[in-house]
């Protein structure tokens, strides 16, 4: 079947479609940011936010921006793999449809039924809220997530179909070949086909484990003498969380294999470090994620270790073959930067730049006086807010109807200057111990939330000065599309 | 302390990154006649880099792993006075520590588990810093081992989200002097 058999079988185009995604990603990331503002103005005692709404905000940030990075990333892989892949318009927008629905669930459960045990729903924190949300409200959360797994799963065994139709088989897809010197490397798959066969590797084995954890959680709900095993509920849910967010960058940075050469008018070298990376991230995304079990001492002793040791071979890939690629492409390129080109590169830098302190908290020793302390969220927001939301924000921009709005450049420093503050106030908060997830802070820890709170107001105002350019094009967009 | 060199070190290490990108970036519009040269010349520096990173890996892993805080892994320090065993039983939304007052210098055992949902038990010192942490988990009984240098009053954190009360879930520890 040819790529445009598939993809003419829906009503809607391609471009469209991709259009609501980015229209609905840029709302959701603007709601969360402004949920994220709050809880450091809460924490700041700059506003008055009552604790038990503030675990509500925390929960409902939480989910939303791992669900967002994941619609926003999938709307990147989706846009650049069906360049070389037939895929499914009508499926890829059923993501889209089942992601909204869950989204319905969950808001209701956060807003209306209170319900704050946090996105990551350890097992049996749902079933003990000390009555403060209901059985119904906890399961309507987990239907929601289930909703939006049910999207995702859809969508990534499509554009598995669609690869498989083209390369016969996910190794061949991935590079293995060319990774091991089994076949000559100017003959592997374009970067685009490379990081979706990862993605789906890792996101269907995730996605998978999450709904059998949440399954089980929904049954202890409502027959609560069915219990499971506390630790082993833990390892699943952090092996569906650690995964799927991760697999959110690895889509985005599809936006960096295929903008930033358009850029720069070099083509993306795709030799065999950069194949045998890949083939070495799908494995370490599957197989890191004890790092997160590090303080859990009933943890079998070699797994931690395993854990650390991941931690750190994590980082090769990412800083010697992604960034050094970004690099080297922009090199001396003669580029004219523009926004566009501008986050993208910034998201390889914050991306690569987040993997130090990762590193550092994926260390037992260090973990140990860092663990659950505001380091955690220094260093995710670092390879998320400054790494995959701005290479989301690039590929908006570079797709967008507006791509030389005056305002540009001011949303893009904003969003940087601010990011950075933000995310660095977090770090530091968490050098002296900073708990992460607390409501109410001590007046010491007053100045690092202050700071943070400045920091995450430019971000936002940056993020809103970015989103509303691209939706003060979009009619003219459409009005396009309706006249193709 | 452990937390002051993360930090610092991490900084370093980002703002060299931060440095290269912003270097590269403030460079890259004036094109070069020819990239070939370039290109090989970044590619052996990629190789240099690699190396460096496997000694800093093996090295810093060596080290770190000599260090675990399992108490299946370590043993008392000889300079310690006999370990004191602790029960530490977290429960929506307080500590049950027993006993809770121990003497500088004196090694104790924190057998750490939960009645109902995941708690972290962390060990705060008189300044407000971690001095050590391990998970308090229903069905399991975590130990934490730790020798009280200084004497003073430390607090124990909960440090794993456990519902509304979350922050709430503090208790002290007295450490008095010899």
């Amino acid at each position: 079947m040819t790529v445009e058999a598939v993809q003419s079988r829906s009503g809607i185009s391609a471009r469209a479609a991709v259009l609501a995604y980015i229209v609905v990603s840029g709302l959701v990331l603007l709601l969360m940011m402004l949920l994220g503002l709050a809880m450091r103005l809460a924490q700041a005692q700059w506003i008055t936010v009552q604790p038990d709404f503030f675990y509500v905000i925390m929960t409902m940030h939480g989910a939303g921006m791992v669900g967002i990075a994941g619609l926003s990333g999938a709307a990147v892989m989706w846009y650049f793999v069906r360049r070389y892949v037939p895929v499914s318009t009508a499926v890829f927008l059923a993501n889209l449809v089942f992601f909204l629905i869950g989204a319905v669930f969950i808001l209701g459960a956060g807003f209306i039924g209170g319900f704050a045990a946090a996105w990551t729903f350890l097992f049996p924190l749902p079933a003990h809220s000390g009555e403060l949300w209901s059985v119904n409200a906890a399961a309507s959360y987990m239907v929601g997530l289930l909703f939006i797994g049910v999207g995702f799963l859809l969508l990534h065994l499509d554009i598995a179909r669609g690869i498989l139709s083209v390369y016969g088989g996910l190794g061949e897809a991935l590079g293995v070949k060319q990774a091991f010197g089994l076949a000559p490397e100017d003959q592997g798959p374009p970067p685009a086909v490379t990081a979706s066969t990862m993605v789906l590797i890792v996101n269907i084995l995730g996605i998978l484990v999450g709904a059998a954890v949440l399954v089980i959680s929904l049954v202890n709900l409502y027959v609560p003498s069915f219990t499971f095993n506390a630790l082993v509920a833990k390892n699943l849910i952090f092996f569906f969380g650690h995964v799927f967010i991760n697999a959110t960058i690895y889509m985005a940075v599809i936006a960096v294999y295929e903008i930033l050469p358009s850029f720069t008018h070099r083509k993306w070298k795709t030799n065999r470090a950069f194949y045998f990376a890949w083939v070495l991230s799908t494995v370490m995304v599957l197989t890191v994620y004890p790092h997160h079990l590090l303080m859990d001492f009933a943890m079998p002793t070699w797994a931690l270790i395993a854990g650390q040791i991941i931690s750190w071979l994590s980082g090769l890939p990412v800083l010697l073959v992604t960034a050094f690629g970004a690099l080297t492409n922009v090199y001396r390129s003669g580029i004219r930067w523009t926004v566009a080109a501008g986050l993208v590169f910034v998201g390889v830098a914050g991306w690569a730049i987040g993997v130090i302190p990762a590193i550092a908290d994926g260390t037992i020793e260090v973990n140990s006086f860092m663990h659950n302390t505001q380091w955690v969220p220094g260093h995710f927001h670092t390879y998320l807010l400054l790494g995959m939301v701005a290479m989301f924000f690039g590929f908006m921009t570079y797709i967008g109807p507006r791509t030389t709005g005056a305002s540009l450049p001011i949303g893009f420093w904003l969003y940087v200057v601010g990011g950075s503050i933000f995310v660095l106030s977090f770090l530091a908060a968490g050098s002296v111990s900073v708990p992460r997830r607390y409501a109410v802070h001590l007046p010491q820890w007053l100045p690092y939330d202050r700071v943070a709170s400045i920091g995450a107001a430019l971000t936002v105002l940056g993020a809103l000065i970015l989103v509303l350019n691209f939706l003060i094009g979009l009619p003219s967009a459409i009005r396009e599309e309706t006249a193709a | 302390m452990v937390q002051q060199v993360v930090w610092g070190v991490s900084i370093v290490l980002m703002g060299t990154l931060a440095a290269v990108f912003a270097w590269v970036a403030m460079g890259a519009s004036v094109a070069l006649d020819d990239y070939g040269p370039a290109i090989a010349s970044a590619y052996r520096l990629r190789t240099w880099l690699f190396g460096l990173a496997v000694i800093v890996l093996i090295g810093a892993n060596y080290d770190t792993l000599g260090k675990l805080p399992y108490v299946s892994s370590i043993s008392a320090p000889s300079s310690a006075t006999a370990t004191q065993s602790v029960e530490a039983i977290a429960e929506q939304w307080s500590w049950s520590i027993k006993p809770d007052a121990f003497r500088a210098g004196e090694t104790v055992e924190f057998h750490v588990s939960s009645n109902d949902v995941n708690h972290g038990f962390a060990l705060y010192d008189p300044d407000m810093r971690i001095v050590a942490q391990t998970q308090a988990m229903p069905g399991y009984t975590n130990v934490l081992r730790y020798t009280f240098r200084e004497p003073g009053v430390y607090r124990v954190l909960c440090l794993e989200y456990c519902g509304v009360g979350h922050h709430e879930m503090t208790a002290e520890i007295k450490v008095s002097a010899h």
